[in-house]
């Protein structure tokens, strides 16, 4: 397989297809339509509207700026504005999913980044001798938080928590690359022994 | 990985949220600024003239239909089925291909074998049942560019390593090439989610 059609994979699997979005707005789209259609075939079969029959909504759209409450008409213009710049921003942000491409040969893998931190933190674990519900790891987009919280009186080498976290990461061979960065939790790691 | 066209969600969640966006800034400027509130109101003036004498001119016989009316239906109902085509169809996620895997295509005095992708997501989902570490899988096949590509969709155990995920895996997609004769490009995900966290965390015994 060539690689744009790797790549092209890889995107999919790490990025958003907006198909909820899209699927939310069209459905209020449609419901909108239907309500239209529906006062109109009331309309012509002389029946009472549901609301606000066609005549009586064109007259109401003519005369929208002098609609009274005021604050509500103006107060829906916000919310629909509002709206649409969401669906408008959701259909041009990259839409990047929680996860990683790692490098492995000539295949093709896609890891999701609570695996990689739930990984790191149970060999940071395993390495140090601490706890393992000591240790939590965020693994976002570019960066890797590693937080110790050692009990009351077991030290902490936060170098060498650092190191161990940048080895097992480099090892992962993640796309794209993470910084990897300790942040031990003042004032437990110098407590005195106990 | 499936076959849903993403360009078409994104252009349609565009396309209606920049509607919706128009609408509420029209809503608000005519409100908040006079002028666009007098051009407002002149222009709908003057659509209401225009509707009245086109309802008049396009009634049918002696009914109290016009033409401009049915126009109007007719339009919703085409806009009310293209919006349901288009979001059925993304909904379902687009058709997978059944890809047949063949050993070789060779003819063999007891006939041809064919290996499809029943056998193949059996074989491999069977392979990756029997590890510890593995809680689900799932392995499917679809054409990509008219290209095969096996998607092997797998849900370790919290803490699990995923790059001894990846090698196990590997490991048994080569098993497996080596027994149909076909390396078929592969993509492996490695999830997180509910399902790991209720599950017990690997035991592990050095």
């Amino acid at each position: 397989m060539s690689t744009p059609e790797f790549r092209r994979i890889v995107r999919r699997e790490t990025h958003s297809p907006r198909t909820v979005a899209m699927i939310i707005a069209v459905v209020i789209v449609i419901l909108a339509l239907v309500y239209a259609g529906v006062e109109i075939v009331l309309h012509l079969l002389t029946q009472p509207a549901l609301l606000l029959g066609p005549a009586a909504a064109v007259a109401w759209i003519i005369e929208l700026p002098t609609a009274q409450p005021a604050w509500a008409v103006v107060a829906g213009g916000v919310v629909l504005a509002l709206i649409g710049a969401v669906f408008v921003f959701l259909s041009l942000a990259p839409g990047r999913l929680p996860k990683h491409q790692m490098n492995w040969a000539d295949r093709v893998v896609v890891v999701d980044n609570g695996v990689i931190a739930s990984s790191l933190a149970q060999h940071l674990s395993e390495e140090t001798g601490i706890a393992r519900d000591s240790i939590s790891v965020g693994v976002s987009h570019r960066r890797v938080d590693v937080t110790v919280t050692p009990r009351p009186g077991v030290p902490l080498d936060a170098e060498r928590v650092g190191k161990l976290a940048e080895t097992e990461m480099e090892s992962y061979q993640l796309t794209p690359a993470v910084t990897t960065r300790v942040r031990p939790l003042r004032g437990k790691e110098s407590d005195p022994d106990t | 990985m499936n076959t849903t066209n993403r360009a078409l969600n994104r252009i349609v969640l565009l396309f209606i949220g920049i509607v919706f966006l128009l609408l509420g800034a029209v809503a608000v400027a005519v409100f908040v600024w006079p002028a666009a509130g007098e051009s407002w109101t002149r222009a709908g003036d003057a659509s209401a003239i225009w509707i009245d004498q086109a309802s008049e001119s396009t009634m049918i016989g002696a009914t109290t239909l016009n033409w401009l009316t049915v126009a109007v239906l007719a339009l919703i109902l085409l806009l009310i089925i293209i919006l349901l085509i288009v979001a059925l169809s993304r909904a379902i996620g687009g058709s997978r291909s059944h890809m047949v895997f063949r050993s070789s295509g060779r003819e063999t005095p007891l006939g041809r074998l064919t290996i499809d992708e029943g056998f193949v997501s059996d074989a491999l989902g069977y392979s990756l049942g029997q590890r510890d570490e593995i809680l689900f899988s799932n392995v499917t096949a679809n054409d990509i560019r008219k290209q095969p590509v096996m998607h092997v969709s797998v849900t370790p155990r919290q803490n699990t390593s995923p790059r001894r995920v990846a090698e196990d895996v590997d490991q048994l997609v080569i098993n497996l090439a080596a027994l149909t004769g076909l390396d078929v490009p592969t993509l492996i995900s490695i999830h997180s989610g509910f399902r790991a966290k209720l599950a017990h965390d690997q035991r592990r015994i050095s």
